[in-house]
C-alpha cells in the first residue's frame, strides 16, 4: 500500500538529486503540464481550429476552480479516502475559510482588521477550521459507518442554515457576500513585497504589457491567479502526500483496513482520526479561503451546501477514492464536462447554434427540431452525464481513474511510473 | 434589577401558554409529525431490510410532486365538479405511488443489486448518482412540458379538491384542511406498514430478512425479491408524500424538494434509530414538536427564519451524542 | 447397487473464503435415511461444508448433488426449497421475532402455517409456553430447540446440524441430544460436531475432516474411543 522507501548508506549531492529528480518525475511533469496549459490554451484557440479548442478545453479560469476545489476535493480525499470515514459533512471547513475571508475583508470580524494580509488570513482560516474539525470530531468519532457520515452532516447543516440566515453577513445573507472594491488580495513569500502577486478575477491589474509574450497573448489577473493559487496548492499537495506516507498515514490506512486490529496493535485510533479530521480541515478552509479570495464573493449555495461536499465526492470517486491526487484530476474532469456543456459563450450548445445551419437547426422528426434537442439534452446538462458517469464509476471503475491505474501498475502511480521511467532509461539506482 | 433574558424567557412562557397558543401548536405538530412519518418511511423500510441509505430517497418524492400535478393539470378543468375532482385526487396520489413503486423496482434490479456485496458506501455513493441523474431529468421535463414558472402549472394549485383548501375549526383554531388531510395521511401510512410487517406473510420475511439475511436465505426464502419489492414500495411511499407536498404551501413542487425533504427523511430515520420503523414514528413525532414550537418562537419572539430548521438538526446531533443508535435503534444494525 | 442415488453427495469440492483456500476437495456422501457425523478439529472446514451445500459460500470447483441432482451454483433459498433444513452455529434466531413467527418464517408458503406451528410445538413441548415471546429473550438450550424445530416446519428431509451441543450446560446437552435422536429416526441428518462420544452416540458413519479434506471415515459404532488416528486429529 505504501512504498517503504530504500534509502542508500551513502550518496553524492548529485545522486541524491538525480534520485530525487527519478523520484519525482510524475509529480514535475504533471506540474508543468499545469504550468504550460494557459499558453498552450492560448496558442491553441487562435489557431484555425480555434472555436473547436475554445468548447473542448477548460478555460484559465475554470482550472483556477480546478486548483481550488480540487485541494477542497484532496482534503475531503484525505480523511474519507484514507481512514474510510465518511465526512459527509466537508463543506463545513470549506465554508469556515471562504467566508472567514470575505467577512475579515469587510471588517465584520473582531479582531482581524480588513488588512489582514491574505497569507495569514488563510492560516487563521486554517487553524480555525483545525478548531471546528477537533470540536466536531470529538463527539462524531464515536460513531462510525453511516452514523459518522450522518452526524457530520449534520454539524454542516447547522452551519448552513445558520449562515444562511445570519443578517451579521449582508443585508440577504441567503445570497452570501461580496467584497465591493479595495485591493486583491496578495500571494506569495511574506516579507518580500517583489514575491507578492494579488490574486482575483476583479483586480483588473492587466499585465499584458510586461509578459506580452509577442504572440499577442495577454496575461491578465486570471493568469496571475492560477500560477499563484497554484503553488499554494502544490505545497498543500506535497504537505498532504507527506503525512500520508509517513508513519501516521500507514496507522490512517490501517484504521480503514482494520479499525480493530490497529487497535489491538496499541494505536489509540480516537486520536489518530481526529488529528487526521483536524488535518483535512484545516486543507479544506485553505481551499475555501483560496476559493473566497479569487472570486472575492461567497453563498451558501457555493460553500456550506451538502451539494458542494458532492463535488468533492464525485471529483474523488472519478479520479480515484483513497488517492490523494486523483480527486484534483477528478475535478478536473467533472469541470471539463461542466466547461463543454455549459450554456455560456464557450459552451457546445452555442457553438452548434452557431455552426449549424438554420435549415438544420429547424429540421427534426416528431415535432422535436435539432435546435430543441441541443436546448433540451444538451445545454447546461452537465450534472445528467456526470451523474451517469458517476454512476458508470461505481458500479464498474470502483478505484477511479488513478486507482485503476495504480492497481494495474502495482504502487503508487508516481512511484511504479518513475521506476519504469528510471529502468527504461538507464537509471543507477535501479 | 431583573436580568432581561430571563424575563423575557417568562414572557415566552407566559405566551406559550396561552390556550389558542397551545392547540395552534400542537395542530402544527401534529401535521407536520405526519408529514415526516410520510416522507421518512420509505427509507426507513429500505434501510432497514438492505441496509442501504437510500439518497435519491428525496428525489422521488419531488418526482412525485410533481407527477401528482401533472396528472391532476391534465385531468381537471375548471368544469370538474367537486366528487370528481375528488376521486381523481386519489388517482393521482395512486399513479404517483405506483409509477414511483415500478421506478424503484427498477434502480434495484439495475444499479443496487450489483453492487450488495461491496461495503455500504458504495450504495450510498450510487444513490447519490441517482439523485444528480433524477433532478437533472426533473429539469429537463419542466422545461420541455413547460411546466414552470407557466400559469397552467400555477393552476394546478386550484385543480386540487375543494376541502384541502377550505379551513375548519378544530379546538378553537381555525385550519386548513390540507392540514388536517396530512395527519389522516400520516395515520393511515403509519397503521398500513404496521399492519403489513406484522400481519402479512411477506411482511414476515422483511423483518426476518431485516435481521439475519442470509438464515433467512437458507429457510427458502428469496430476499432479493423481497429487496426489489421493499425499494419499490419505499419509492412509492416517497412519491405518495410528493403528492400531499405539491399542494403544501410549505413544500409546492420543485427540484430543491429533494434535497430538502432528503434531509428531513435523514434526520427522522437517524433519530428514530436506522432500521426501527417504531422509531421512525417516534421520531417524526420529536422533530414535527420541534419544529412546530420553532417556527412559533420565530414568529413571535425570536427574529431568526432559520431557527426551525437548525434545531431540527441540533436535535439530531444532540440524540446522536447522548444515543448514537437513536431512539429505538439496535447498536449493530447498519454496522455490516 | 442400490437404485437410488444418495441423498447428498459431495464430489471434489473446493471452497474459498476470499483468497483463503478452505475446503480441498471434499468427498461424502449421505444416503437417505442415514445420519452421518462430520467431525474434525476448529477450522478445518466443517461449518464450511455445511455452508458450501447450502450454496452461502458457493464452491469453486466440485459438484454438490441433492438425490442425484446437481445444485452447484444454484440458489441459496433454491437449495433450501429441495428440502434442506439448517441448524446453524450460535443458532441465530430471529431475535426480535416471537418464537412463533419464528417457525412462520420457516413455513412453505403452500403448506397449513397453523397446522406446522402446532405440530413443531408438539414435538418440543418446552417452547409451547413462549411462544409469544420474542425468540431473543430465551436461554440458550430453549433457542436451540427454536433453532431445530424451525428446521422441521419446512418439507426437510435433509437436516444440516451445526455444533447443537456448543456453550450449552450439560443438562441441556442431553435434551438437544434427545430431540434430535427422536428426529435422526425419520430424516437424513448431517451433523457437526466437536463432542465427539456425543457425535458418534448419534449417527451410523462419520467423516473426518482435517485441512480441508477428509482424512478418514467409517461406521460409528465401530470407532475406539481411543483411535490413534481419530486422537491425531482431534487433538488440538
Amino acid at each position: 500500500m505504501t512504498d517503504v522507501g530504500e534509502e542508500p548508506e551513502t550518496e553524492s549531492t548529485g545522486g541524491y538529486l538525480r534520485r530525487l529528480l527519478g523520484e519525482q518525475a510524475v509529480h514535475i511533469a504533471v506540474i508543468l503540464a499545469f504550468a504550460l496549459y494557459p499558453v498552450v490554451y492560448a496558442v491553441l484557440v487562435r489557431t484555425p481550429l480555434g472555436a473547436e479548442f475554445d468548447v473542448f478545453l477548460p478555460r484559465v479560469h475554470t482550472m483556477v476552480a480546478v486548483l481550488y476545489i480540487g485541494l477542497f476535493a484532496m482534503s475531503f480525499d484525505f480523511i474519507s479516502g484514507y481512514t474510510g470515514y465518511l465526512s459527509f459533512g466537508h463543506s463545513l471547513f470549506y465554508g469556515t475559510g471562504a467566508y472567514l475571508v470575505v467577512l475579515t475583508a469587510t471588517g465584520k470580524v473582531p479582531m482581524l482588521g480588513s488588512d489582514t494580509p491574505f497569507m495569514a488570513l488563510l492560516l487563521v482560516a486554517g487553524i480555525l477550521a483545525v478548531a471546528v474539525a477537533v470540536l466536531v470530531g470529538l463527539v462524531s468519532f464515536r460513531l462510525t459507518g453511516v452514523y459518522f457520515a450522518m452526524i457530520t452532516l449534520g454539524f454542516a447543516e447547522v452551519a448552513h442554515v445558520f449562515i444562511r440566515n445570519w443578517d451579521h453577513v449582508s443585508s440577504n445573507p441567503r445570497d452570501g457576500a461580496t467584497i465591493a472594491g479595495g485591493d486583491g488580495f496578495a500571494l506569495g513569500v511574506p516579507g518580500v513585497d517583489t514575491l507578492q502577486v494579488e490574486i482575483g478575477r476583479i483586480v483588473g491589474t492587466n499585465l499584458g504589457a510586461v509578459f506580452g509574450l509577442g504572440l499577442g497573448i495577454e496575461v491578465d489577473e486570471t493568469w496571475v491567479s492560477f500560477y499563484a493559487i497554484g503553488a499554494v496548492v502544490v505545497v498543500c499537495y506535497f504537505l498532504m502526500q507527506r503525512i500520508v506516507h509517513s508513519p501516521f498515514g500507514r496507522v490512517m490506512i490501517a484504521i480503514r483496513e482494520n479499525e480493530e486490529r490497529a487497535r489491538a496493535v496499541g494505536y489509540d485510533v480516537y486520536r489518530f482520526k481526529l488529528a487526521a479530521f483536524a488535518i483535512s480541515g484545516f486543507f479544506a478552509a485553505v481551499a475555501g479561503g483560496l476559493f473566497a479570495g479569487y472570486s472575492r464573493s461567497v453563498a451558501p449555495s457555493n460553500t456550506f451546501d451538502l451539494f458542494h461536499t458532492a463535488e468533492a465526492l464525485l471529483a474523488a470517486i472519478i479520479g480515484g477514492f483513497g488517492t490523494l491526487a486523483g480527486p484534483l484530476y477528478g475535478y478536473l474532469f467533472t469541470a471539463s464536462v461542466e466547461g463543454v456543456l455549459s450554456t455560456e459563450h464557450h459552451g457546445i450548445a452555442r457553438y452548434l447554434r452557431r455552426g449549424l445551419s438554420d435549415a438544420m437547426l429547424s429540421s427534426g422528426a416528431g415535432g422535436v427540431t435539432v435546435a430543441d434537442a441541443i436546448g433540451v439534452l444538451v445545454d447546461g446538462r452537465a450534472d445528467l452525464y456526470l451523474g451517469i458517469v458517476f454512476i458508470l464509476f461505481v458500479l464498474y471503475v470502483p478505484h477511479g481513474i488513478l486507482g485503476t491505474l495504480r492497481d494495474r501498475l502495482g504502487g503508487t502511480v508516481a512511484k511504479r511510473l518513475s521506476d519504469r521511467l528510471r529502468s527504461t532509461f538507464g537509471g543507477r539506482h535501479r | 434589577m431583573t436580568d432581561p433574558v430571563v424575563l423575557s424567557a417568562v414572557d415566552v412562557l407566559v405566551d406559550l401558554f396561552q390556550p389558542g397558543t397551545l392547540a395552534r401548536i400542537v395542530l402544527d405538530a401534529l401535521s407536520k409529525s405526519a408529514l415526516y412519518v410520510v416522507i421518512a418511511s420509505g427509507l426507513s423500510l429500505i434501510f432497514g431490510l438492505m441496509g442501504v441509505l437510500n439518497f435519491a430517497h428525496g428525489s422521488l418524492t419531488m418526482l412525485g410532486a410533481y407527477l401528482g400535478g401533472a396528472v391532476m393539470v391534465a385531468l381537471v378543468s375548471s368544469g370538474t365538479s367537486g366528487p370528481v375532482r375528488f376521486l381523481l385526487f386519489f388517482l393521482a396520489i395512486a399513479a404517483a405511488f405506483g409509477l414511483l413503486t415500478l421506478l424503484g423496482g427498477a434502480v434495484e434490479v439495475a444499479l443496487i443489486r450489483p453492487i450488495y456485496d461491496r461495503e455500504p458506501l458504495f450504495q450510498i455513493l450510487l444513490t447519490f448518482g441517482v439523485v444528480l441523474v433524477l433532478d437533472e431529468l426533473a429539469r429537463i421535463a419542466v422545461e420541455l412540458y413547460g411546466l414552470q414558472p407557466q400559469s397552467e402549472w400555477q393552476a394546478a394549485m386550484g385543480t386540487a379538491p375543494g376541502f384541502l383548501s377550505s379551513w375548519y375549526g378544530v379546538a378553537g383554531v381555525s385550519t386548513r384542511g390540507l392540514y388536517l388531510f396530512e395527519v389522516v395521511v400520516g395515520a393511515l401510512v403509519v397503521v398500513a406498514i404496521w399492519a403489513f410487517l406484522t400481519r402479512t406473510r411477506y411482511g414476515l420475511y422483511i423483518r426476518a430478512g431485516s435481521e439475519d439475511p442470509e438464515m433467512t436465505r437458507a429457510l427458502g426464502i428469496d430476499v432479493r425479491k423481497a429487496f426489489t419489492v421493499v425499494f419499490g414500495v419505499g419509492a412509492g411511499l416517497a412519491g405518495l408524500a410528493g403528492v400531499v407536498l405539491m399542494w403544501d404551501p410549505r413544500f409546492g413542487a420543485s427540484v430543491p424538494l429533494g434535497v430538502e425533504t432528503l434531509l428531513v427523511a435523514f434526520v427522522v430515520v437517524i433519530i428514530g434509530g436506522l432500521g426501527s420503523f417504531r422509531g421512525t414514528v417516534a421520531a417524526a413525532g420529536v422533530v414535527g414538536l420541534t419544529d412546530a414550537l420553532m417556527t412559533w418562537l420565530f414568529q413571535n419572539h425570536v427574529a431568526f427564519p432559520g431557527l426551525p430548521e437548525m434545531a431540527m438538526f441540533l436535535v439530531l446531533v444532540a440524540v446522536l451524542v447522548v444515543r448514537p443508535q437513536g431512539l429505538f435503534g439496535v447498536a449493530e444494525v447498519g454496522g455490516h | 447397487m442400490s437404485g437410488d442415488p444418495p441423498a447428498l453427495e459431495l464430489d471434489g469440492v473446493h471452497s474459498y473464503y476470499g483468497e483463503s483456500h478452505v475446503l480441498r476437495g471434499v468427498d461424502l456422501a449421505v444416503e437417505t435415511g442415514e445420519n452421518v457425523a462430520l467431525v474434525g478439529r476448529n477450522g478445518v472446514g466443517k461449518t464450511t461444508t455445511l455452508r458450501s451445500i447450502l450454496g452461502l459460500t458457493p464452491p469453486r470447483e466440485g459438484t454438490v448433488r441433492l438425490h442425484g441432482e446437481d445444485v452447484t451454483g444454484v440458489e441459496t433459498h433454491e437449495i433450501a426449497r429441495r428440502g434442506v433444513g439448517w441448524v446453524p452455529e450460535e443458532r441465530r434466531m430471529f431475535s426480535h421475532l416471537s418464537v412463533e413467527e419464528n417457525l412462520r418464517v420457516a413455513t412453505p408458503p403452500d403448506a397449513d402455517v397453523n397446522a406446522r406451528v402446532e405440530e413443531a410445538l408438539d414435538a418440543f413441548p418446552a417452547l409451547r409456553d413462549h411462544r409469544t415471546r420474542d425468540a431473543g429473550d430465551l436461554s440458550g438450550g430453549q433457542q436451540q430447540m427454536v433453532s431445530i424445530a424451525r428446521a422441521l416446519v419446512g418439507d426437510n428431509d435433509l437436516l444440516l446440524v451445526d455444533e447443537p451441543s456448543e456453550g450449552l450446560a450439560p443438562f441441556i446437552v442431553k435434551e438437544v441430544v434427545d430431540a434430535l435422536g427422536t428426529l435422526a429416526d425419520d430424516v437424513t441428518l448431517l451433523l457437526v460436531e466437536q463432542n465427539f462420544p456425543m457425535a458418534m452416540d448419534l449417527t451410523d458413519r462419520f467423516y473426518l475432516l482435517d485441512h480441508g479434506e477428509v482424512v478418514e471415515s467409517g461406521q460409528s459404532g465401530a470407532v475406539a474411543r481411543d483411535d490413534e488416528t481419530i486422537r491425531r486429529y482431534l487433538s488440538a
